[in-house]
Protein backbone atom coordinates (compact mmCIF):
# COMPACT_ATOMS: atom_id res chain seq x y z
CA UNK A 1 0.00 0.00 0.00
CA UNK A 2 2.55 2.38 1.38
CA UNK A 3 4.68 1.83 -1.89
CA UNK A 4 1.50 2.73 -4.09
CA UNK A 5 1.72 6.36 -2.38
CA UNK A 6 3.20 8.49 -4.91
CA UNK A 7 5.81 11.99 -3.97
CA UNK A 8 3.34 13.28 -3.17
CA UNK A 9 1.55 11.28 -0.09
CA UNK A 10 -1.50 13.56 0.12
CA UNK A 11 -2.89 12.53 -2.92
CA UNK A 12 -3.54 9.10 -2.06
CA UNK A 13 -5.70 9.91 1.04
CA UNK A 14 -7.73 12.41 -0.85
CA UNK A 15 -7.99 9.58 -4.07
CA UNK A 16 -8.95 7.45 -0.73
CA UNK A 17 -11.89 9.99 0.56
CA UNK A 18 -13.51 10.81 -2.92
CA UNK A 19 -13.75 6.89 -3.59
CA UNK A 20 -15.68 6.64 -0.23
CA UNK A 21 -17.82 9.29 -0.34
CA UNK A 22 -18.48 8.36 -4.10
CA UNK A 23 -19.46 4.47 -3.23
CA UNK A 24 -21.76 5.81 -0.40
CA UNK A 25 -23.26 8.26 -2.79
CA UNK A 26 -23.58 5.48 -5.38
CA UNK A 27 -25.50 3.12 -2.83
CA UNK A 28 -28.02 5.70 -1.86
CA UNK A 29 -28.77 6.39 -5.25
CA UNK A 30 -28.93 2.50 -6.18
CA UNK A 31 -31.10 1.81 -3.15
CA UNK A 32 -33.35 5.12 -4.25
CA UNK A 33 -33.58 3.34 -7.81
CA UNK A 34 -34.32 0.01 -6.78
CA UNK A 35 -37.45 1.47 -4.67
CA UNK A 36 -38.10 3.59 -7.30
CA UNK A 37 -38.21 0.34 -9.65
CA UNK A 38 -40.03 -1.43 -6.95
CA UNK A 39 -42.70 0.90 -6.75
CA UNK A 40 -43.24 1.58 -10.76
CA UNK A 41 -43.27 -2.42 -11.22
CA UNK A 42 -45.58 -2.89 -8.66
CA UNK A 43 -48.12 0.66 -10.60
CA UNK A 44 -47.22 -1.36 -13.70
CA UNK A 45 -48.43 -4.83 -12.31
CA UNK A 46 -51.48 -3.22 -10.96
CA UNK A 47 -51.84 -1.34 -14.14
CA UNK A 48 -51.79 -4.66 -15.80
CA UNK A 49 -53.98 -6.11 -13.96
CA UNK A 50 -57.28 -3.50 -14.16
CA UNK A 51 -56.28 -4.03 -18.07
CA UNK A 52 -54.45 -0.26 -18.53
CA UNK A 53 -51.14 0.28 -19.94
CA UNK A 54 -48.51 2.03 -17.32
CA UNK A 55 -47.15 5.49 -17.84
CA UNK A 56 -44.47 7.02 -15.75
CA UNK A 57 -46.40 9.18 -12.90
CA UNK A 58 -46.32 12.64 -13.97
CA UNK A 59 -44.17 15.24 -11.94
CA UNK A 60 -46.40 18.46 -11.95
CA UNK A 61 -44.26 19.84 -14.89
CA UNK A 62 -45.59 18.51 -17.62
CA UNK A 63 -46.55 20.81 -20.29
CA UNK A 64 -49.77 20.50 -22.20
CA UNK A 65 -49.90 19.07 -25.62
CA UNK A 66 -50.75 21.25 -28.75
CA UNK A 67 -51.64 21.20 -32.16
CA UNK A 68 -48.99 20.87 -34.36
CA UNK A 69 -48.10 24.51 -36.16
CA UNK A 70 -47.55 22.44 -39.23
CA UNK A 71 -47.96 19.39 -40.84
CA UNK A 72 -45.54 17.20 -39.36
CA UNK A 73 -41.80 17.02 -40.94
CA UNK A 74 -41.49 14.05 -43.10
CA UNK A 75 -39.44 15.88 -45.62
CA UNK A 76 -36.04 15.03 -43.70
CA UNK A 77 -36.75 11.26 -44.60
CA UNK A 78 -37.87 11.96 -48.04
CA UNK A 79 -35.77 10.22 -50.48
CA UNK A 80 -34.18 7.71 -48.48
CA UNK A 81 -34.76 4.27 -48.96
CA UNK A 82 -36.43 2.45 -46.03
CA UNK A 83 -35.63 -1.01 -45.94
CA UNK A 84 -37.23 -2.61 -42.51
CA UNK A 85 -37.68 -6.50 -41.94
CA UNK A 86 -41.00 -7.33 -42.77
CA UNK A 87 -42.09 -8.05 -38.92
CA UNK A 88 -41.15 -4.84 -37.31
CA UNK A 89 -44.41 -3.65 -37.05
CA UNK A 90 -43.74 -0.82 -34.31
CA UNK A 91 -40.70 1.25 -33.43
CA UNK A 92 -37.60 -0.15 -33.04
CA UNK A 93 -34.73 0.44 -30.54
CA UNK A 94 -31.95 2.60 -32.17
CA UNK A 95 -31.58 4.77 -35.14
CA UNK A 96 -31.71 2.99 -38.10
CA UNK A 97 -33.21 3.29 -41.67
CA UNK A 98 -37.08 4.99 -41.67
CA UNK A 99 -38.33 7.36 -39.10
CA UNK A 100 -36.08 8.04 -36.30
CA UNK A 101 -37.63 9.81 -32.66
CA UNK A 102 -34.48 11.38 -30.92
CA UNK A 103 -36.38 11.62 -28.04
CA UNK A 104 -37.74 7.97 -27.59
CA UNK A 105 -34.33 6.68 -29.44
CA UNK A 106 -37.11 4.14 -31.67
CA UNK A 107 -37.01 3.96 -35.43
CA UNK A 108 -40.35 3.78 -37.36
CA UNK A 109 -41.19 2.10 -41.07
CA UNK A 110 -43.27 4.62 -42.05
CA UNK A 111 -44.53 8.25 -41.44
CA UNK A 112 -47.73 6.86 -40.46
CA UNK A 113 -46.55 4.50 -37.93
CA UNK A 114 -44.23 7.91 -36.76
CA UNK A 115 -46.93 10.29 -36.38
CA UNK A 116 -48.47 7.59 -34.36
CA UNK A 117 -45.84 7.23 -32.54
CA UNK A 118 -45.46 10.91 -31.84
CA UNK A 119 -49.07 10.89 -30.57
CA UNK A 120 -48.54 8.17 -28.45
CA UNK A 121 -48.87 8.70 -24.72
CA UNK A 122 -45.04 6.90 -24.20
CA UNK A 123 -43.68 9.99 -26.67
CA UNK A 124 -45.60 12.42 -25.15
CA UNK A 125 -44.32 11.57 -21.06
CA UNK A 126 -41.05 11.65 -22.93
CA UNK A 127 -41.03 15.32 -24.24
CA UNK A 128 -42.62 16.09 -20.72
CA UNK A 129 -46.40 16.37 -21.92
CA UNK A 130 -49.58 15.78 -20.12
CA UNK A 131 -51.60 14.56 -23.03
CA UNK A 132 -54.29 17.42 -22.36
CA UNK A 133 -55.13 20.31 -24.57
CA UNK A 134 -56.44 23.72 -23.37
CA UNK A 135 -60.18 24.44 -24.06
CA UNK A 136 -60.38 27.62 -25.83
CA UNK A 137 -63.22 30.19 -24.92
CA UNK A 138 -65.82 31.80 -27.58
CA UNK A 139 -63.00 34.91 -27.18
CA UNK A 140 -60.20 32.56 -28.45
CA UNK A 141 -61.61 31.59 -31.13
CA UNK A 142 -63.12 35.06 -32.15
CA UNK A 143 -59.14 36.43 -31.36
CA UNK A 144 -58.12 32.98 -33.89
CA UNK A 145 -60.33 34.64 -36.64
CA UNK A 146 -59.27 38.13 -36.83
CA UNK A 147 -55.30 37.13 -36.31
CA UNK A 148 -55.62 34.37 -39.25
CA UNK A 149 -57.77 37.30 -41.31
CA UNK A 150 -55.13 40.05 -40.41
CA UNK A 151 -52.73 37.48 -41.98
CA UNK A 152 -54.38 36.85 -45.06
CA UNK A 153 -55.02 40.93 -45.45
CA UNK A 154 -51.79 41.51 -44.75
CA UNK A 155 -50.19 38.75 -47.37
CA UNK A 156 -52.51 40.05 -49.99
CA UNK A 157 -50.95 43.62 -49.85
CA UNK A 158 -47.40 42.09 -49.58
CA UNK A 159 -49.06 40.31 -53.35
CA UNK A 160 -50.27 43.90 -54.44
CA UNK A 161 -47.19 45.40 -53.45
CA UNK A 162 -44.99 43.03 -55.46
CA UNK A 163 -47.19 42.89 -58.65
CA UNK A 164 -46.66 46.63 -57.80
CA UNK A 165 -42.92 46.51 -58.06
CA UNK A 166 -42.77 44.28 -60.69
CA UNK A 167 -44.81 46.47 -62.80
CA UNK A 168 -42.22 48.77 -61.80
CA UNK A 169 -39.44 46.80 -62.26
CA UNK A 170 -40.86 45.85 -65.72
CA UNK A 171 -41.28 49.57 -66.37
CA UNK A 172 -37.68 50.30 -65.73
CA UNK A 173 -36.54 47.17 -68.12
CA UNK A 174 -38.66 48.34 -70.82
CA UNK A 175 -37.22 51.93 -70.69
CA UNK A 176 -33.75 50.87 -70.45
CA UNK A 177 -34.62 48.20 -73.38
CA UNK A 178 -36.06 51.01 -75.37
CA UNK A 179 -33.03 53.26 -74.69
CA UNK A 180 -30.57 50.58 -75.88
CA UNK A 181 -32.74 50.12 -79.21
CA UNK A 182 -33.01 53.87 -79.66
CA UNK A 183 -28.94 53.76 -78.79
CA UNK A 184 -28.39 51.36 -81.35
CA UNK A 185 -30.43 52.90 -83.82
CA UNK A 186 -28.27 56.15 -83.39
CA UNK A 187 -25.43 54.35 -83.49
CA UNK A 188 -26.14 52.49 -86.87
CA UNK A 189 -27.10 56.09 -88.46
CA UNK A 190 -23.89 57.91 -87.33
CA UNK A 191 -21.72 54.79 -88.86
CA UNK A 192 -23.60 54.84 -91.89
CA UNK A 193 -23.26 59.19 -91.59
CA UNK A 194 -19.63 58.25 -91.46
CA UNK A 195 -19.10 55.94 -94.07
CA UNK A 196 -20.90 58.66 -96.04
CA UNK A 197 -18.55 61.66 -94.85
CA UNK A 198 -15.34 59.11 -95.81
CA UNK A 199 -16.92 57.68 -99.24
CA UNK A 200 -17.74 61.74 -100.41
CA UNK A 201 -13.83 62.32 -99.04
CA UNK A 202 -12.53 59.93 -100.95
CA UNK A 203 -14.58 61.30 -104.31
CA UNK A 204 -13.06 64.85 -103.33
CA UNK A 205 -9.31 63.62 -102.69
CA UNK A 206 -9.23 61.41 -106.02
CA UNK A 207 -11.00 64.65 -107.57
CA UNK A 208 -8.66 66.99 -106.11
CA UNK A 209 -5.40 65.57 -105.62
CA UNK A 210 -5.26 62.23 -108.32
CA UNK A 211 -7.06 63.35 -110.89
CA UNK A 212 -4.58 65.32 -113.76
CA UNK A 213 -6.65 68.06 -114.38
CA UNK A 214 -8.06 67.10 -118.42
CA UNK A 215 -6.63 63.71 -118.63
CA UNK A 216 -10.07 62.28 -117.83
CA UNK A 217 -12.07 64.61 -120.28
CA UNK A 218 -12.47 63.45 -123.14
CA UNK A 219 -13.86 60.10 -121.46
CA UNK A 220 -16.34 62.62 -119.56
CA UNK A 221 -17.70 63.92 -122.43
CA UNK A 222 -18.27 60.72 -124.37
CA UNK A 223 -19.87 60.06 -121.16
CA UNK A 224 -21.73 62.39 -121.36
CA UNK A 225 -23.26 62.23 -124.51
CA UNK A 226 -24.10 58.36 -123.97
CA UNK A 227 -20.86 57.07 -125.66
CA UNK A 228 -18.32 55.13 -124.48
CA UNK A 229 -15.94 51.88 -125.28
CA UNK A 230 -15.59 52.46 -128.99
CA UNK A 231 -12.21 50.43 -127.99
CA UNK A 232 -9.09 51.39 -127.67
CA UNK A 233 -8.43 51.38 -131.40
CA UNK A 234 -10.81 54.36 -132.22
CA UNK A 235 -8.56 56.32 -129.75
CA UNK B 1 -63.65 23.93 -17.16
CA UNK B 2 -61.83 20.43 -18.23
CA UNK B 3 -58.87 20.40 -20.44
CA UNK B 4 -59.15 17.83 -23.22
CA UNK B 5 -57.27 14.58 -24.81
CA UNK B 6 -55.25 15.31 -27.35
CA UNK B 7 -56.67 12.55 -29.17
CA UNK B 8 -59.97 10.29 -28.99
CA UNK B 9 -59.11 7.28 -27.16
CA UNK B 10 -61.44 8.43 -24.23
CA UNK B 11 -64.01 10.23 -26.52
CA UNK B 12 -64.55 6.48 -28.37
CA UNK B 13 -64.63 4.51 -25.08
CA UNK B 14 -67.45 6.69 -23.76
CA UNK B 15 -69.28 5.00 -26.51
CA UNK B 16 -71.85 2.89 -25.43
CA UNK B 17 -70.99 4.08 -21.83
CA UNK B 18 -71.74 7.29 -20.44
CA UNK B 19 -70.18 10.59 -22.09
CA UNK B 20 -72.17 13.59 -22.02
CA UNK B 21 -74.75 13.55 -24.25
CA UNK B 22 -75.10 16.57 -27.51
CA UNK B 23 -78.01 18.99 -26.79
CA UNK B 24 -80.21 16.66 -29.06
CA UNK B 25 -79.84 13.70 -26.63
CA UNK B 26 -77.73 12.08 -29.14
CA UNK B 27 -74.28 10.78 -27.62
CA UNK B 28 -71.87 12.48 -30.39
CA UNK B 29 -69.63 9.34 -30.31
CA UNK B 30 -72.26 7.46 -32.22
CA UNK B 31 -73.29 10.19 -34.14
CA UNK B 32 -71.29 8.90 -37.77
CA UNK B 33 -71.44 5.27 -38.25
CA UNK B 34 -69.01 3.00 -36.87
CA UNK B 35 -67.52 2.57 -40.34
CA UNK B 36 -67.10 5.94 -41.24
CA UNK B 37 -65.34 6.98 -37.38
CA UNK B 38 -63.07 3.76 -38.04
CA UNK B 39 -61.74 5.64 -41.52
CA UNK B 40 -61.62 8.84 -39.83
CA UNK B 41 -59.60 7.92 -37.20
CA UNK B 42 -57.43 5.49 -39.63
CA UNK B 43 -56.33 8.31 -41.34
CA UNK B 44 -53.23 10.30 -41.83
CA UNK B 45 -55.19 13.44 -41.82
CA UNK B 46 -57.03 12.97 -38.73
CA UNK B 47 -53.27 11.63 -36.93
CA UNK B 48 -51.38 14.71 -38.47
CA UNK B 49 -54.17 17.69 -38.63
CA UNK B 50 -56.52 16.95 -36.43
CA UNK B 51 -54.58 15.88 -33.16
CA UNK B 52 -54.05 18.23 -29.85
CA UNK B 53 -56.73 20.57 -31.67
CA UNK B 54 -58.78 22.98 -29.63
CA UNK B 55 -61.72 25.02 -30.57
CA UNK B 56 -59.49 27.85 -31.85
CA UNK B 57 -56.80 25.57 -33.65
CA UNK B 58 -60.59 24.58 -35.56
CA UNK B 59 -60.52 27.94 -37.35
CA UNK B 60 -56.86 27.72 -38.47
CA UNK B 61 -57.51 23.76 -39.75
CA UNK B 62 -60.82 24.67 -41.65
CA UNK B 63 -58.49 27.86 -43.61
CA UNK B 64 -55.76 25.72 -44.24
CA UNK B 65 -56.97 22.64 -44.64
CA UNK B 66 -60.64 22.37 -45.98
CA UNK B 67 -61.32 23.77 -49.74
CA UNK B 68 -64.07 21.24 -50.44
CA UNK B 69 -66.91 20.38 -48.12
CA UNK B 70 -67.64 16.14 -48.60
CA UNK B 71 -67.65 12.62 -46.88
CA UNK B 72 -65.44 10.34 -48.03
CA UNK B 73 -64.56 10.39 -51.74
CA UNK B 74 -62.66 8.93 -54.29
CA UNK B 75 -62.77 4.85 -55.00
CA UNK B 76 -60.51 4.75 -51.72
CA UNK B 77 -63.51 6.24 -49.87
CA UNK B 78 -60.83 8.70 -48.00
CA UNK B 79 -62.80 10.61 -45.48
CA UNK B 80 -62.50 14.07 -46.39
CA UNK B 81 -60.82 16.65 -43.91
CA UNK B 82 -64.24 18.35 -43.60
CA UNK B 83 -65.41 15.51 -42.47
CA UNK B 84 -62.52 14.65 -39.72
CA UNK B 85 -62.91 18.11 -38.43
CA UNK B 86 -66.44 17.76 -37.98
CA UNK B 87 -65.88 14.78 -36.00
CA UNK B 88 -63.10 16.39 -33.64
CA UNK B 89 -66.07 19.22 -33.64
CA UNK B 90 -67.85 16.07 -32.13
CA UNK B 91 -65.19 15.38 -29.87
CA UNK B 92 -64.79 18.63 -28.57
CA UNK B 93 -68.50 19.92 -28.30
CA UNK B 94 -68.12 23.50 -28.87
CA UNK B 95 -70.45 25.81 -26.96
CA UNK B 96 -73.41 27.44 -28.62
CA UNK B 97 -71.47 30.74 -28.33
CA UNK B 98 -67.88 29.40 -29.98
CA UNK B 99 -70.41 27.85 -32.97
CA UNK B 100 -71.91 31.92 -32.96
CA UNK B 101 -68.24 32.56 -34.08
CA UNK B 102 -67.78 30.22 -36.46
CA UNK B 103 -71.04 30.98 -38.12
CA UNK B 104 -71.01 34.60 -37.88
CA UNK B 105 -67.66 36.54 -37.55
CA UNK B 106 -65.90 33.20 -39.03
CA UNK B 107 -68.58 32.24 -41.22
CA UNK B 108 -68.54 35.73 -43.13
CA UNK B 109 -64.77 35.36 -43.69
CA UNK B 110 -64.57 31.84 -43.87
CA UNK B 111 -67.15 30.13 -45.94
CA UNK B 112 -65.66 26.40 -45.20
CA UNK B 113 -66.32 27.27 -41.20
CA UNK B 114 -69.46 28.16 -41.73
CA UNK B 115 -70.26 25.20 -43.61
CA UNK B 116 -68.74 22.82 -41.27
CA UNK B 117 -70.39 24.26 -38.28
CA UNK B 118 -74.10 24.06 -40.30
CA UNK B 119 -73.04 20.53 -40.63
CA UNK B 120 -72.03 20.28 -36.65
CA UNK B 121 -75.06 22.02 -35.55
CA UNK B 122 -77.35 20.05 -37.65
CA UNK B 123 -75.66 16.81 -36.12
CA UNK B 124 -76.09 17.96 -32.62
CA UNK B 125 -78.12 20.72 -31.73
CA UNK B 126 -82.05 19.74 -31.46
CA UNK B 127 -84.56 20.34 -34.32
CA UNK B 128 -85.83 24.54 -33.28
CA UNK B 129 -82.41 25.24 -32.59
CA UNK B 130 -80.83 23.80 -36.30
CA UNK B 131 -83.99 25.98 -37.73
CA UNK B 132 -82.81 29.02 -35.89
CA UNK B 133 -78.69 28.79 -36.10
CA UNK B 134 -78.99 27.67 -40.31
CA UNK B 135 -81.90 29.62 -41.69
CA UNK B 136 -80.37 32.99 -41.37
CA UNK B 137 -77.93 31.32 -44.06
CA UNK B 138 -79.88 30.33 -46.80
CA UNK B 139 -79.64 33.84 -48.84
CA UNK B 140 -75.51 33.06 -48.68
CA UNK B 141 -74.91 32.04 -52.20
CA UNK B 142 -71.45 31.39 -52.25
CA UNK B 143 -69.88 28.38 -54.13
CA UNK B 144 -68.94 25.64 -52.41
CA UNK B 145 -66.81 22.75 -53.67
CA UNK B 146 -68.06 19.43 -53.06
CA UNK B 147 -66.22 15.82 -53.42
CA UNK B 148 -68.27 12.27 -53.93
CA UNK B 149 -66.68 9.23 -54.65
CA UNK B 150 -67.52 10.14 -58.68
CA UNK B 151 -65.51 12.93 -58.42
CA UNK B 152 -65.88 17.18 -57.64
CA UNK B 153 -68.83 19.02 -58.24
CA UNK B 154 -70.16 22.96 -57.67
CA UNK B 155 -72.29 23.61 -54.78
CA UNK B 156 -73.59 26.92 -52.97
CA UNK B 157 -73.72 27.36 -49.16
CA UNK B 158 -77.62 28.03 -49.44
CA UNK B 159 -78.01 24.52 -50.90
CA UNK B 160 -75.94 23.11 -48.83
CA UNK B 161 -77.43 24.46 -45.83
CA UNK B 162 -81.00 23.21 -47.69
CA UNK B 163 -80.00 19.96 -47.94
CA UNK B 164 -79.16 19.82 -43.99
CA UNK B 165 -82.52 20.75 -43.39
CA UNK B 166 -84.33 18.32 -45.65
CA UNK B 167 -81.85 15.85 -46.73
CA UNK B 168 -81.59 12.58 -44.11
CA UNK B 169 -78.09 12.20 -45.28
CA UNK B 170 -75.30 14.67 -46.22
CA UNK B 171 -71.36 13.97 -45.87
CA UNK B 172 -71.68 10.20 -45.33
CA UNK B 173 -73.73 10.52 -42.38
CA UNK B 174 -76.98 10.08 -41.61
CA UNK B 175 -78.84 12.66 -40.18
CA UNK B 176 -81.57 12.67 -37.25
CA UNK B 177 -85.08 12.73 -38.34
CA UNK B 178 -86.38 16.79 -37.60
CA UNK B 179 -90.00 17.78 -37.47
CA UNK B 180 -90.92 19.69 -40.42
CA UNK B 181 -90.84 23.07 -39.49
CA UNK B 182 -94.30 23.78 -39.60
CA UNK B 183 -95.16 21.16 -36.90
CA UNK B 184 -93.09 23.28 -34.80
CA UNK B 185 -94.58 26.43 -35.87
CA UNK B 186 -98.05 24.27 -35.07
CA UNK B 187 -96.57 23.45 -31.52
CA UNK B 188 -95.28 27.08 -31.28
CA UNK B 189 -91.62 26.02 -31.00
CA UNK B 190 -91.08 28.28 -33.90
CA UNK B 191 -92.83 31.13 -34.99
CA UNK B 192 -93.31 31.44 -38.86
CA UNK B 193 -90.92 32.67 -41.14
CA UNK B 194 -91.48 36.18 -42.92
CA UNK B 195 -90.19 35.72 -46.66
CA UNK B 196 -86.92 37.22 -47.09
CA UNK B 197 -86.65 36.70 -50.55
CA UNK B 198 -90.39 36.54 -51.14
CA UNK B 199 -91.32 36.82 -54.84
CA UNK B 200 -88.18 35.45 -56.22
CA UNK B 201 -88.31 32.40 -54.03
CA UNK B 202 -91.89 31.57 -54.88
CA UNK B 203 -90.80 31.32 -58.65
CA UNK B 204 -87.47 29.47 -58.29
CA UNK B 205 -90.16 26.95 -56.02
CA UNK B 206 -91.85 26.49 -58.99
CA UNK B 207 -89.22 25.57 -61.17
CA UNK B 208 -87.96 22.51 -59.49
CA UNK B 209 -90.24 21.28 -57.15
CA UNK B 210 -89.59 17.54 -57.38
CA UNK B 211 -85.87 18.85 -55.69
CA UNK B 212 -86.99 21.16 -53.03
CA UNK B 213 -89.99 21.06 -50.58
CA UNK B 214 -92.25 23.68 -50.87
CA UNK B 215 -92.71 23.76 -47.38
CA UNK B 216 -89.45 23.75 -46.04
CA UNK B 217 -87.81 25.74 -48.62
CA UNK B 218 -86.69 29.61 -47.85
CA UNK B 219 -89.39 31.61 -45.99
CA UNK B 220 -87.40 34.10 -44.19
CA UNK B 221 -86.54 32.84 -40.65
CA UNK B 222 -88.28 33.60 -37.67
CA UNK B 223 -85.71 34.30 -35.74
CA UNK B 224 -87.00 37.40 -33.18
CA UNK B 225 -83.67 38.84 -33.82
CA UNK B 226 -83.76 39.05 -37.26
CA UNK B 227 -87.69 39.52 -37.70
CA UNK B 228 -87.11 43.03 -35.87
CA UNK B 229 -84.93 44.25 -38.97
CA UNK B 230 -86.00 46.26 -41.53
CA UNK B 231 -86.93 44.86 -44.67
CA UNK B 232 -84.88 47.19 -46.77
CA UNK B 233 -81.89 45.23 -44.72
CA UNK B 234 -83.06 41.83 -45.77
CA UNK B 235 -83.25 42.70 -49.32
CA UNK B 236 -79.55 43.64 -48.88
CA UNK B 237 -78.38 40.90 -47.45
CA UNK B 238 -80.09 38.88 -50.37
CA UNK B 239 -77.39 40.57 -52.19
CA UNK B 240 -74.38 40.76 -49.69
CA UNK B 241 -74.19 37.12 -48.01
CA UNK B 242 -71.60 38.61 -45.78
CA UNK B 243 -73.75 40.90 -44.04
CA UNK B 244 -76.59 38.55 -43.43
CA UNK B 245 -75.14 37.36 -40.48
CA UNK B 246 -73.02 40.31 -39.17
ZN1 LIG C 1 -40.84 9.57 -29.30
Amino acid sequence: MASKKGAYETTASDTDFRKKYDREEYAQRAKEREAKEREENKARYEAKLAGKKYYKPLTGDETLTQARASRLDVSQNVGKVTLMPAGAATGKRGRGAGFYCADCDLTFKDNLQWVEHENSMQHLRAIGQTGEVKRATADDVHERILQIWERLEEEKKQDVKTLGERLEVRKEEEDREREERRQKRLAVAERKRLEKEAELKVKQEYGEDVRVEGEHDEDDMMAMMGMKGFGSSKK
Amino acid sequence: MANHRADEKRFLDDRGNSGPLAPNGLNPATIMEKPVVDRIIDCYFWKDQCFGVNEADIVSRVVDQVHFIGGTYGDSQKPSPFLCLAFKLLQLAPSDDILREYLDFGGEKFKYLRALACFYIRMTRQAKDVYRFLEPFLPDSRKLKQKRRTGTTLTYMDQFVDDLLTKDRVCATTLYKMPKREILEDLEVLEPRVSALGDIEDLLDGEDVQEVDPDAAREDDSDVEMSNREPADEREDERSPERASS
